[in-house]
């Protein structure tokens, strides 16, 4: 306690300098006064009273310091004085200081931005309690690693019941209901679970209860737990919703509880609205019992101390003995997991990096910037350096003093820098596309302040460095010597502007490649057609709800007459209905056999994209036909069974074959195992992505396999708006209680397909851009400060009968070789870098040439452009200005 | 009269004994009474004090307070606290136990 005691003295004498110092000073003067005046007493004259009483004291202004420095402050004050010196001079030169703070506000304030985004998708633990502990599980097939599915519900039970490395296991699908008797009847977005899963995530729920064990048992009270905002929007947070009854699909339950809006499951698509059991969902109630379904997405909470290696061995064991088991559905099947966070992340994670290192690239490059501009001026002060140094001013001091000067600018880039962070983070908020999983909000925290923090340290420390350790090591006398105003610049000092220069051109390189190589690879990933016309259509959903419409005789009967009403509006051009709608919804991949052929082995099995789709769709879409004929109104469930493939599938399971004619069969839905007669072939869609080359898919006539739930697609030159009005009419007047959902155009179900490629690249070009900027003012100034430096030897030369031209090319040689160089050194690194971004690519070369030689290009003459101006200037000088000048 | 310097390092213990012995004292009257004790022998480098006073306060020995002298100046007035004298009896010790040894070894043939 001491110590602190002692500490709380110090800081008072620190607080009170002025009085202390004051308090000294008078303390003293009595002491000397009262000395004199006993030496007057005993006799003596008054100037030597006073002498002896001083000689007697000994030096007052020495004694003075130490008694201050007893205090053990000096550190702090040179450090204040140095701060207020490097302010003025700051203040002194707002052009210099403007740039500077400016040049760091941006490195820093866009590190710092990428960094909450990076930092909240990447590295910040999911939003749940011990989520290290989440594990994903899911089924694998043993001979093709990349076929990996969930649980079916019986299998889910059965590894629940013999596994004992999980605390617990949850399984979830999503679907959507119609929630009806609120108001409009809209779909709400619902999340079929079994029940544990809020304890496997440790949620609570904000009012009721959250789902117990005996709910998920079949012939369990339907129950529903609502989400925060639906509770707020639709009913009015109502405190007494606990036990009230909402409809779904017309199907009644009783709320129990309602989730606190910030928890959202990972795995499922957007923000669940509703919760349900999952045996209660109308959908699927009748999957419970197949085990060969494998629908649930699967997450496990690991116990605390179980490694991963043996929580795996477990489910290793435990998947041979399903497969043995239940050979007809598990066999060939493994069960594998994976944690919870590097799933979600899975995609983004390294296009995420790669923009944080993009950043980090233009920050050193902005610090190459600053040393640059640093260096010149202490290069400009080293006459005051040596004048301070041949007064008495230590190297120490001196070095302490310029890195005084770069932190305080260091310190108001990087605040600049946070308050431009704070400002680009909500603007990035926006701009990140919906599908960068968003668990935790992106936004500057006390994490990202640190980072931040951290990062204008490194920054001072790269920058300030340099040019402090030049200036205290060059030689005051030569300085002195060389007397006038244009002191020169030691050799070392000029090395290393031009070696920053060149670094500069050198990363600017990279991110320009990089960034060339993103637009290169986005707009052939536009200019890629689907297979499908995108120009005016519009799609829009309508489900039916299944307890109202519960024969597919009803939904063909409802889907005629909404296609026959959508006909007839005036300005449609034609409609089709078609499920799923390629590049929208997620596929359905489903096996298939051909008939004669023996059955694919369980390691190889033959898939296809499944399409339901009414005899006008090839029209609507502008997809062309290739062989046979596409569906007629004739194929109707009563007539033989058809299918067409598509020109992929067509290629690979009927290598040199005329597919048409033969037949294959497959499982879904309705009718098991009914073989089809493939009638027709048609163009390739690429239906899962736009990136992805087209798969092999079978269409079937929407009539012979009727859903409830189906997209309409209507081509129309009118507005979206009055084709959504239309729809919605149509519908309503079938059924008042329809909702229709998912109204889009085909051009943004397109352009959100492209959302993240077009994020990243637009990202990496601004930041290129910055970088280019930056480069650019960095060979300006190497080169003007060259031609400032040699006007007289310039003068001299044009004295001596150099021509304009002559010196023109002294410069431009001089430029030329600066960006040579940097290109030289770019070079290996932009290839080394570039492998970074292979997999972002489509349709180009990492080391693709083009892009290659045109940024080589861009930066030679955005160099040039750059030492135009100081080029200019060498070739006016007046020879008399220039030889009179020093 | 010759005057000795007084020994490095006894500085402190000087002014602590002189400020237990007379209660509350400016500096003036510290070097004066130091002198005075000593018979003249022991003469303060009547400056080093201040110094010295500045280290006993952030070390707690001795506080000040400003008062007026009986001339009615306002003058610095040092009291030892009993952190300052419980350090008084610690540097008589060190500084006996130190004289006891120089005094063995010069009386050591």
């Amino acid at each position: 306690m001491n110590w602190l005691r002692e500490l709380a003295r110090r800081l008072r004498m620190l607080m009170h300098r002025r009085q202390f110092d004051a308090d000294l000073e008078e303390e003293m003067l009595l002491h000397l006064e009262m000395r004199q005046h006993e030496h007057l007493q005993s006799g003596m004259e008054a100037d030597d009273a006073r002498s002896a009483a001083r000689r007697r004291f000994g030096n007052v202004t020495a004694l003075k310091e130490i008694s201050h420095m007893a205090w053990g402050w000096e550190w702090f004050e040179h450090l204040a004085q140095d701060v207020r010196y490097s302010l003025r001079m700051l203040r002194k030169n707002p052009g210099f200081t403007a740039v500077c703070v400016l040049t760091l506000a941006l490195g820093i304030g866009v590190n710092t931005a990428i960094f909450s985004v990076v930092y909240a998708v990447v590295l910040k633990p999911l939003p749940y309690p011990d989520s290290q502990h989440l594990y994903t599980i899911f089924q694998q097939r043993t001979q093709d690693a990349s076929v990996q599915a969930g649980f079916s519900y019986l299998d889910l039970q059965d590894v629940i019941a013999q596994d004992t490395a999980f605390s617990g296991m949850t399984g979830v699908s999503a679907h959507e209901l119609t929630l009806t008797g609120h108001g409009d009847p809209f779909i709400v977005r619902v999340a079929d679970v079994t029940p544990e899963l809020f304890s496997v995530f440790e949620q609570q729920p904000l009012v009721g209860r959250v789902f117990r064990h005996e709910d998920g048992k079949p012939g369990a009270a339907h129950v529903v737990i609502l989400n925060e905002s639906v509770w707020r929007s639709v009913f009015s947070a109502d405190p007494n919703i606990i036990g009230a009854s909402i409809n779904l699909d017309k199907r009644a339950f009783t709320v129990v509880g309602v989730m606190p809006s910030r928890f959202s499951f990972p795995l499922l698509s957007g923000t669940r609205e509703v919760w349900v059991p999952v045996g209660q969902d109308p959908l699927f109630e009748s999957w419970m019992n197949l085990r060969a379904r494998h629908w649930l997405l699967t997450t496990g909470r690991l116990k605390p101390g179980v490694s991963l290696a043996e929580a795996q061995a477990e489910l290793d064991v435990i998947g041979q003995r399903l497969a043995k088991q239940f050979p007809a559905e598990n066999a060939g099947w493994e069960i594998h997991l994976f944690p919870l966070q590097r799933l979600i992340v899975g995609d983004v994670r390294s296009p995420l990096l790669v923009l944080l290192g993009a950043v980090a690239l233009v920050l050193v490059i902005a610090c190459a910037n600053l040393a640059n501009l640093l260096l010149t001026r202490a290069t400009s002060r080293t006459r005051e350096i040596a004048v301070r140094t041949a007064l008495g001013a230590g190297r120490g001091r001196i070095v302490r003093q310029l890195l005084s000067e770069t932190a305080v600018l260091g310190v108001l880039g990087g605040a600049a820098g946070i308050l431009l962070a704070y400002w680009g983070v909500n603007a990035l908020g926006s701009l990140v596309p919906k599908s960068v999983p968003q668990l935790n909000p992106i936004r500057v925290d006390h994490v990202v302040l640190l980072f931040a923090l951290a990062i204008s340290a490194l920054a001072i420390f790269l920058f300030g460095l340099a040019p402090a350790f030049l200036a205290a090591k060059s030689d005051p006398q030569a300085s002195l010597r060389e007397g006038g105003t244009r002191s020169g610049e030691s050799a070392g000092g000029r090395r290393a502007r031009a070696i920053f220069a060149g670094a500069e051109i050198a990363l600017a390189m990279v991110l320009l490649v990089a960034a060339g190589l993103l637009i290169r690879s986005f707009s052939k990933l536009t200019a890629v057609s689907p297979g499908f016309d995108t120009a005016h259509i519009v799609k829009a959903n309508v489900s039916l709800p299944r307890d109202l419409y519960k024969t597919p005789q009803q939904w063909l009967a409802f889907t005629d007459d909404l296609l026959a009403r959508v006909q007839a509006e005036p300005g449609m051009q034609d409609s089709a209905l078609v499920v799923p709608t390629p590049l929208a919804d997620t596929g359905a991949r489903v096996p298939f056999e051909i008939v004669d052929q023996p059955p694919a082995t369980a390691a190889e099995s033959r898939t296809g994209d499944y399409v339901a789709a009414t005899p006008n769709y090839l029209r609507v879409m502008g997809i062309p036909l290739i062989a046979g004929r596409f569906f007629t109104a004739d194929d109707v469930m009563s007539a033989p069974r058809v299918t067409v493939i598509s020109a992929a599938m067509a290629r690979v399971y009927f290598p040199n074959q005329n597919p048409i004619g033969k037949r294959i069969s497959f499982s879904f839905p309705p009718d098991p195992g009914v073989s089809r007669e493939i009638v027709g072939i048609v163009a390739d869609v690429r239906d899962s992505a736009l990136g992805e080359d087209p798969k092999p898919m079978m269409y079937v006539p929407f009539a012979q396999a009727p859903f409830w739930g189906s997209d309409l697609v209507v081509n129309s030159t009118l507005s979206t708006a009055s084709v959504a009005a239309a729809i919605r009419k149509d519908a309503m007047a079938i059924d008042k209680d329809l909702p229709v959902g998912d109204i889009a155009k085909m051009t943004d179900v397109l352009a959100t397909n492209v959302a993240q490629p077009k994020f990243r690249t637009e990202l990496l070009v601004l930041f290129a851009a910055m970088a280019l900027v930056l480069a650019a003012t960095g060979i300006f100034g190497v080169i003007s400060y060259s031609v400032s430096r040699r006007t007289r030897e310039i003068g001299i030369r044009i004295a001596l009968g150099a021509s304009r031209n002559t010196i023109s090319h002294m410069v431009l040689r001089e430029t030329l070789l600066l960006a040579l160089a940097g290109l030289a050194v770019g070079v290996p690194c932009t290839f080394a870098a570039s492998r970074l971004l292979g997999h972002m690519l489509f349709g180009v070369s990492a080391n693709d040439p083009i892009t290659l030689i045109a940024v080589a290009f861009t930066l030679i003459a955005v160099a040039v452009i750059a030492g135009f101006v100081p080029l200019r200037r060498a070739m006016r000088v007046d020879p008399m200005v220039a030889l009179r000048y020093e | 009269m010759p005057r000795d310097e007084i020994p490095p390092g006894t500085l402190y213990l000087l002014i602590l004994k002189t400020l237990a012995r007379f209660g509350e004292m400016h500096g003036y009257e510290i070097a004066n009474s130091i002198q005075r004790i000593s018979d003249d022998v022991l003469q303060v480098e009547e400056g080093s004090l201040y110094p010295a006073l500045q280290r006993m306060l952030i070390k707690g020995w001795v506080t000040a307070k400003w008062s007026t002298t009986a001339g009615n100046r306002r003058a610095r007035y040092y009291q030892l606290t009993t952190v300052g004298r419980k350090q008084l009896l610690v540097e008589m010790s060190q500084f006996e136990r130190v004289i006891g040894a120089i005094t063995r070894v010069i009386r050591a043939v």
